[in-house]
């Protein structure tokens, strides 16, 4: 077999492959190239039937490779499914997940001690100074003592910031999962603190105290849950790097991942309405009792979703 | 398949035509140039969104739209710091900008596209990869340590410790990034030298050569081109000192020409029985029975000889 004349020979239908890897626009065009890729495939098959040269076959691998990536397209996001995961996948996941729960009592549970630590004035004098310091205390004192204005245009801008700084302390919160204890070092660390701020600020007599449990009310429920939801989700990631359960490390780590993805995407969901309620309902000079009610609403509807809808059905898993 | 080749970097790929093609990997130094560049491109972006967004809010004077293009901007900006990478590799099959620029490409690890959600994961647990940030504040007491610098440490251990080059985000996701060349050459090895057909016409018609034979001769052709000709011969001669004796060729002929003539008689010459042209080299035989014959009678301009004329030529 002469290889040259075969090389020369095919040589014009690679050449035309290459030229359609750039860019496929016609139907014509589009069926030319499958025949073409699969000519080529066909070639790189026989190529060492053929002998062909090293060179020769390292042209055609990457001539295939090309193309391969040219044909099939990455799968997008498909806004069907998105229902499902919202409303189907991660409510039943968040219910029936270990890790979610741990996330969820070590949060509320030191977030708890450390509130009563720090309201508790008479036993534990220094500890909210100590934790969150002397100065971040007296600065909350000072931006909620004037009471809470503000115009449409400042709930604006700072409903952006909520969005962009607490679903990013989530995001980030999620990733350091996979090394667990960064992941559970922020969630301690945000319950300690926020938890030593609430109790700082629900002692009697703290200038501004009563405008920050204003403050506060409405957006509580979401974003405290959003916060121990992500830490939830990270640290499902990262057990599957250590509890593979029969599978190797590496199958494990992908199958928690996309158990851990729905849970992530409720918890920024919960994010954006917690970033929402902060910007527009928590500053505004809204009658307390409506602030209180759609706490114990967004409260009800966290129920809901978590009990109602994570209830495991009976084969549905 | 990658087993079998634990040094390379190539990796085997079985598409659904049920053919197995080489990707090659890119390794970190492939991927840190393309990964700044997809930083500095969207924090450009952003730049020049805040600039338009002064010079609005200078000019307008109005609060209301200041506020409204400070929430769009703190969107786009917590969008493209945390999504930038999933949605370029959703849409562009695989690319970021970044890695268009360096010929990258990500894929999943049995070759398919990846999809929108494995893109998500590996973009999303970049922060994890990118770990422990180094604050400068730990060296110099006067900087602030809020000025945190990724040191990627985590990702790069990952990299450099697994079979296909992947760090944690891509372990997750399932993916790995491979090389993607935007331009390649057929390389043909061109033979423009006469001797060789001239050598090729007294290689024995019953010699079959074997497809390692073969595949050592291709490559030799194709690196011949880097080598000296004193090492292309000290490369040659361990392959041609047998053939040598079995084609009962003088012995001090070139084994870089033999090795060369092997190559067009395998892979150039033609089926045909018809013998090449010689021109000025007919009559010359590097047969050793020959070795004492003269040459034919004038031979118009002497041609460079078969045989090196060096005293290398005898076996050493």
């Amino acid at each position: 077999m002469n290889v040259a004349t075969l090389v020369e020979k095919r040589r014009a239908q690679w050449a035309e492959l290459e030229t359609l890897c750039g860019g496929v626009v016609s139907p014509e065009n589009a069926a030319r190239f499958a025949a073409l890729y699969r000519a080529a495939c066909a070639d790189l098959a026989l190529a060492s039937a053929y002998q062909l040269p090293p060179g020769t076959v390292t042209y055609l691998h990457r001539l295939v490779g090309r193309a391969h990536s040219r044909l099939y397209r990455s799968k997008r996001f498909d806004p069907m499914t998105w229902f499902d995961t919202i409303f189907v996948d991660a409510p039943r996941q968040i219910f029936s997940d270990p890790c979610v729960r741990i996330a969820a009592i070590l949060f509320f549970g030191l977030f708890s001690l450390s509130a009563y630590l720090a309201y508790n004035e008479e036993a534990f004098p220094t500890y909210a100074e100590d934790i969150v310091g002397v100065a971040t205390l007296e600065q909350m004192e000072d931006s909620f003592e004037p009471g809470l204005d503000g115009n449409f245009g400042h709930y604006i801008s700072m409903a952006g910031f909520y969005i962009k700084h607490n679903t990013g302390i989530g995001l980030q919160c999620f990733a350091y999962g996979i090394l667990l204890i960064p992941c559970v070092f922020i969630l301690c660390y945000n319950a300690v603190a926020l938890g030593a701020s609430f109790g700082y600020m629900a002692r009697e007599g703290v200038p501004g105290g009563d405008t920050f449990c204003e403050f506060v009310t409405a957006h509580g429920p979401f974003e405290l849950t959003a916060i121990a939801l992500s830490a939830g989700a990270g640290l499902r990631l990262g057990m599957g790097l250590f509890r593979t359960e029969g599978r190797t490390r590496v199958a494990s780590l992908k199958a928690n991942a996309l158990q851990a993805v729905p849970i992530m995407v409720a918890a920024a969901i919960m994010f954006f309405l917690a970033a929402f309620t902060e910007g527009f309902i928590s500053p505004s000079p809204l009658y307390y009792p409506l602030k209180a009610a759609w706490a114990i609403m967004s409260s009800g509807v966290l129920m809901f979703y978590f009990v109602v809808l994570g209830f495991p059905r009976g084969g549905l898993r | 398949m990658a087993e079998a080749a634990p040094l390379d970097t190539t990796i085997q790929v079985v598409t659904p035509e049920n053919i197995a093609f080489e990707y090659q990997l890119a390794g970190p130094f492939r991927r840190i140039p393309a990964y700044v560049l997809d930083v500095l491109l969207y924090t450009m972006v952003l730049a020049f969104l805040v600039i338009i967004g002064l010079y609005i809010g200078f000019y307008s004077m109005s609060m209301l739209a200041m506020s409204v293009y400070a929430f769009i901007g703190l969107v786009l900006w917590f969008v493209l710091g945390w999504f930038y990478g999933a949605l370029c590799e959703t849409y562009f099959n695989g690319r970021t900008v970044g890695k268009w620029a360096c010929g990258l490409r990500v894929i999943s690890v049995d070759g398919r596209p990846l999809s929108g959600m494995q893109a998500t994961i590996r973009n999303l647990l970049r922060v994890a990869d990118l770990a422990p940030p180094a604050a400068l504040g730990q060296f110099d007491s006067d900087v602030a340590p809020a000025l945190a610098f990724p040191t990627a440490l985590i990702g790069l251990m990952s990299v450099v410790m697994t079979q296909r080059m992947q760090r944690l985000g891509d372990l997750a996701a399932g993916t790995m990034v491979v090389v993607d060349e935007k331009s390649w050459r057929l390389p043909v090895a061109k033979v423009d030298d006469p001797r060789v057909a001239a050598l090729a016409s007294y290689v024995p018609g019953d010699y079959r050569i074997s497809p390692t034979m073969a595949r050592t001769l291709a490559a030799y052709a194709e690196r011949r081109a880097y080598l000296t000709p004193a090492r292309r011969r000290e490369v040659a001669r361990h392959l041609t000192d047998p053939l040598v004796d079995r084609f009962e060729f003088r012995p001090d002929i070139d084994p870089d020409l033999l090795m060369y003539a092997l190559y067009y008689q395998t892979f150039l010459a033609g089926d045909s029985n018809t013998p090449p042209e010689l021109g000025a080299l007919a009559g010359f035989s590097p047969l050793r029975k020959d070795i004492g014959r003269e040459l034919a009678p004038t031979p118009p301009p002497p041609p460079p000889p078969l045989a090196h004329s060096t005293e290398q030529g005898v076996n050493g």
